[in-house]
């Protein structure tokens, strides 16, 4: 990620006829949040995810990411190239914690799973 | 840290305040944590910053910082499900007493009470009411935002690569975008902030630990209650949002290759070695589905406490580092004692004489 | 490999049959990724399964794939990539540890969403989504639906919402002309189903569930022009506006992932190079899940090809000479495949006036899905008068197609050159009136006309894929190429067989002067 330099910003933020349009369906944030976020000093898409919880829920971004990073790089002005972008983790679909506790190591050596 | 003290800084009136970063705001230990604001089970040495934040910062922290940290205050319950497990929260709790922390130990049935959820095989606990827990990625990202407000100037995506002296005292600090210059240089950079203080000539005793997080879906609200056990299978709360946010480590990850401070991969062991833990305390939760799984460093110091002090051979150099993975709940405090460290040459309202940069070198 | 669609199954059937061992993992019940609800006939080459319908080219992967050995885990998602290739798959209720000496990830790609007001209204979907829903479990996605995208993925979606039964309102799309092939695009306007074009999704009204659309007018700039907004009554939207890889897996197993306009249009991507590895040595991808291409499945298969054959060589499973001659042949395909009007160099910037072979563009078909009649004289293989039964071609466009070619016994259909000219007609042959072109264009885009054989009359013969097939002698409207009615029909006969793969040719009888005009049957009754 290239050199931001961040400062307070200059102009009071400015309400849009629809900044009450969900952008994030998963966790529910609005495009007014996330311009707000951005007004407050928030540019990359990880800060505005961890500030709104935009991208957390459970499509981790892979619907919203695209859609969120449009009006980041349109409020501060960026390219959506130069925002970052969510880091894939495991698990890449929701897992039950039983699930992921009930290890198989080597599934041939060990066929019954124990 | 570092926005915490920039905010402290800023608001007693310092101008001229550039907080630099390699990647992102909140990409180090203060955002990738559990959220624990504990003194429970803590060296006895940081203490004083714990219960400092706790009883004065913390309550008003979310007002201060015009946003909802998520801090909750309502216990940690440090489990235990054996005999020598009993024994490591009874030590704990002695010398947390001693002290005048509010901490006893109680059995798997009064723990129960608290925590209802919990499995039978816990025998034991310590119980700490006046602990608790907050949201890190909040309290770490409002801390910016306010000092942002407050007139100090942040620059992300610029490596440190050195700090060098001019006339005697730390002035240059130098970085992949040119060198940059400031009277009073705090380094307070994690683990990273080793390989830093050692172009100045300190060396620092901290090792890169990872830690994984794992985090469900919404749940309805459980647990009110930090949590932790002591032999630190895992820990973690419930937060706001609903989801279980879980930490552990599969105990061995720090033998194997070291990170490269860019990327924060997971390993294929941690987490189920995690849910394993989080099962066998609570398996009431064996059907929450987890939605992501995330790894942060530990920046562990050789005695399990941090370095936070000014640096005699280096006048004008500063050191917040080596949390060790409890860094979290202190940080308010630690805030407030760098800023004084700083401003007026001491910390005067906490105690940190104990964590001395130099409390390494051998003695006689 | 990781993903039993197109790309995962060829690229492991390429390896089994290199002598690797190779494991697929699938999160899906089923194999074969998206093709099983491809119910369309596949467009290309004879040898890239052109004519063939995508289901059953999923069946024909899995047989080989099952020959070659290969082992698939099905309801086996895989949760994580890690370091040195290890991978963490949920099978049943156990997170199982694999490692592989090489990964292929072909997990697909999901539909991007475009937030308006009301987007988040039970009804608003995807087009794909809808697709499963109707192809694979058998479920209408609604009753009247608009269609907001005219890709390829949509158009395909909108004659399968017809086909199931459903009352397409509209087709929009915000660029000034129909995005995907104006094949597909005629199939639908025939039906007498509008293409809106400059024109853009406003709104979703309802109370808990779509009720209305709102549209509005925008300009060449993509800005909307104030007063031209219309409601219209629908319960369902589908969005049909691309796709996006579902990076997750590369960037989790650290797989440098941009932000490129390589597809023509800026989209997340994983970086890979001419052999579809990753950043990560031994990760490769390829399908979906590495860009989108115009020729989704088609371009899938040979990539999954590409990357298994560079695996094998790398591995020492074939030589550097027969994986180089695998490789070629395959780009050259890719490449004959990739070119055309629909190109990436084309997408979304050229607005080309003259076909390749400088026949002028068809304005009408990008603007309105249709051929305006008085366009027709441009297109030789469209225009031209014959003694008896003669096809008529209203392919126009350069497209990657030729199967029509391959199916004329009596070689009256010629595409010369690269895959993408446009079909012509050799007069000199004569045609017997099979059939086959008709039913067998993917495109549907052949007809058979006999303007001599009846005194006053033309016999005109469509392809026809709804149902109930019309019978002999029933009685119905011939409607134009924009689906207005134009006079009455009569069906003379409606020919099925196995050769047609399901695809009927029906002929009716019409009034000769309508005979180039009329280009789809309604029966009496109000039924398609």
């Amino acid at each position: 990620m290239s050199k931001i330099i961040r400062t307070a910003a200059k102009e009071p933020f400015k309400p849009e006829p629809d900044d009450d349009l969900i952008i994030c369906r998963c966790e529910e944030v609005t495009k007014g949040e996330i311009r707000r976020a951005v007004h407050g000093g928030f540019r990359t898409t990880n800060e505005v995810k961890r500030w709104l919880r935009c991208g957390m829920g459970l499509c981790q971004g892979q619907t919203c990411q695209r859609n969120f990073q449009n009006i980041i790089a349109k409020e501060a002005g960026i390219s959506v190239k130069d925002l970052g972008m969510i880091s894939g983790r495991s698990p890449a679909r929701p897992v039950m914690i039983d699930v992921f506790a009930n290890e198989v190591i080597d599934a041939e050596k060990d066929p019954e799973g124990k | 840290m570092a926005c915490a003290t920039a905010y402290n800084l800023a608001k007693r009136g310092m101008k001229d305040i550039i907080v630099l970063e390699k990647k992102e705001i909140g990409n180090g230990g203060s955002n990738r944590n559990a959220g624990g604001v504990r003194q429970s089970a803590r060296d006895v040495r940081e203490l004083p910053l714990a219960m400092y934040a706790v009883s004065r910062i913390w309550p008003h922290l979310g007002e201060e910082l015009e946003t909802d940290v998520e801090y909750v205050q309502r216990g940690n319950l440090r489990l235990g499900k054996t005999e020598a497990h009993k024994k490591i929260l009874e030590a704990h709790t002695a010398k947390s007493t001693k002290v005048g922390l509010d901490v006893r130990m109680i059995d798997g049935e009064e723990a129960r009470e608290i925590c209802p959820y919990m499995s039978e095989e816990v025998t034991s606990a310590s119980w700490c009411p006046t602990d608790g827990h907050a949201n890190p990625l909040k309290t770490t990202l409002g801390y910016y935002r306010m000092a942002l407000r407050l007139g100090v100037t942040f620059i992300t995506g610029v490596t440190v690569t050195g700090i060098r002296k001019a006339h005697g005292k730390a002035r240059i600090v130098q970085t992949d975008d040119g060198d940059y210059e400031g009277e009073k240089i705090l380094l307070c950079a994690g683990w990273e902030s080793r390989k830093i203080a050692d172009t100045a000539g300190i060396e620092l005793p901290i090792i890169p630990e990872r830690n994984e997080v794992l985090v469900t879906e919404m749940e309805p609200e459980m647990f009110p209650v930090m949590l932790g056990t002591a032999d630190s299978d895992f820990y973690g709360h419930q937060s706001k949002h609903g989801s279980f946010v879980m930490g552990g480590n599969s105990g061995i990850q720090q033998y194997y290759s070291m990170p490269d401070g860019a990327h924060h991969p997971t390993g294929p062991l941690t987490a189920p070695k995690i849910s394993r833990g989080i099962i066998s305390y609570f398996p009431v939760l064996k059907n929450a589905k987890i939605v992501r799984s995330w790894a942060g460093y530990y920046d562990v110091c050789a005695d399990k406490v941090p370095v936070i002090d000014q640096i005699p051979e280096v006048p004008g150099l500063y050191i917040a580092a080596g949390f060790s993975g409890h860094g979290f709940g202190i940080s308010p405090a630690v805030a407030l004692a760098m800023s004084e460290l700083i401003l007026d040459g001491s910390s005067h309202t906490i105690d940190i004489s104990p964590l001395t940069y130099d409390r390494f070198r051998a003695k006689g | 490999m990781i993903g039993a669609g197109p790309a995962g199954l060829s690229a492991a059937v390429e390896a089994a049959e290199a002598g690797m061992r190779v494991a697929v993992f699938d999160e899906n019940a089923g194999p074969g990724g998206q093709l099983f609800k491809q119910i369309h006939k596949f467009f290309g080459s004879r040898d890239q399964n052109a004519m063939i319908r995508g289901f059953q080219i999923g069946r024909n992967l899995l047989a080989r794939a099952e020959a070659a050995g290969v082992e698939v885990f099905l309801n086996a998602p895989v949760m994580g990539i890690y370091k040195n290739h290890e991978v963490l798959v949920k099978i049943e209720d156990e997170s199982v540890h694999f490692k592989g000496d090489n990964i292929i990830i072909a997990a697909g790609a999901a539909e991007v969403m475009v937030p308006f007001c009301g987007w988040d209204l039970p009804g608003v979907m995807g087009a794909g989504a809808a697709q499963t829903l109707m192809n694979r479990h058998g479920v209408l996605p609604g009753r009247k639906v608009l269609l907001v995208g005219s890709g390829n993925v949509g158009l395909i979606v909108g004659l399968q919402l017809l086909q199931a039964g459903c009352e397409l309102v509209a087709v929009l799309d915000a660029a000034p002309r129909v995005g995907g092939y104006g094949v597909h695009a005629a199939k639908i306007a025939r039906t007498g189903v509008p293409f809106l074009t400059s024109t853009t999704i406003l709104e979703a009204k309802g109370d808990g569930k779509v009720e209305k659309a709102v549209i509005r007018k925008v300009d060449s700039r993509f800005q909307v022009i104030p007063g031209t907004e219309r409601e219209l009554d629908v319960d369902t939207i589908l969005m049909a506006v691309g796709l996006s890889p579902m990076t997750q897996l590369a960037s989790c197993a650290g797989c440098d992932v941009e932000y490129s306009d390589q597809t023509g249009r800026l989209s997340c991507i994983t970086v890979t190079d001419e052999f579809c590895e990753t950043t990560v040595a031994g990760i490769y991808c390829c399908g979906d899940f590495r860009m989108e291409t115009a020729e989704g499945a088609s371009s899938a298969i040979l990539q999954g090809q590409i990357a298994a054959s560079h695996i094998a060589e790398q591995a020492g499973y074939i030589t550097g000479e027969e994986c180089g001659a695998r490789i070629a042949k395959c780009q050259e395909t890719l490449r004959q495949m990739s070119g055309g009007m629909f190109s990436v160099k084309n997408k979304g910037r050229v607005d080309p006036t003259e076909t390749d072979e400088g026949y002028p563009i068809s304005r009408s078909l990008l603007e309105r899905g249709y051929i305006a009649e008085e366009e027709l004289q441009n297109y030789p293989a469209a225009s031209y008068e014959a003694e008896g039964v003669h096809p008529v071609i209203e392919c126009v466009q350069n497209i990657p197609c030729n199967p029509c070619r391959d199916m004329c016994a009596r070689k009256c259909i010629l595409v010369n050159g690269d895959i993408t000219n446009i079909p012509l007609v050799d007069q000199t042959k004569k045609c017997v009136g099979c059939g086959l072109c008709v039913a067998n264009c993917p495109g549907q885009s052949i007809f058979l006309i006999d303007k001599t054989s009846i005194p006053d009359y033309a016999a005109v013969s469509i392809p026809y894929e709804f149902l109930p097939l019309p019978e002999e002698g029933q009685k119905g409207t011939g409607l134009d190429r924009s689906g207005a009615p134009v006079c009455d029909a009569l069906v003379m006969s409606v020919k099925t067989s196995p050769a047609m793969d399901k695809t009927a040719v029906l002929t009716m009888k019409v009034p000769l002067k309508y005979a180039d005009s009329v280009r789809f049957f309604k029966a009496e009754g109000g039924a398609e």
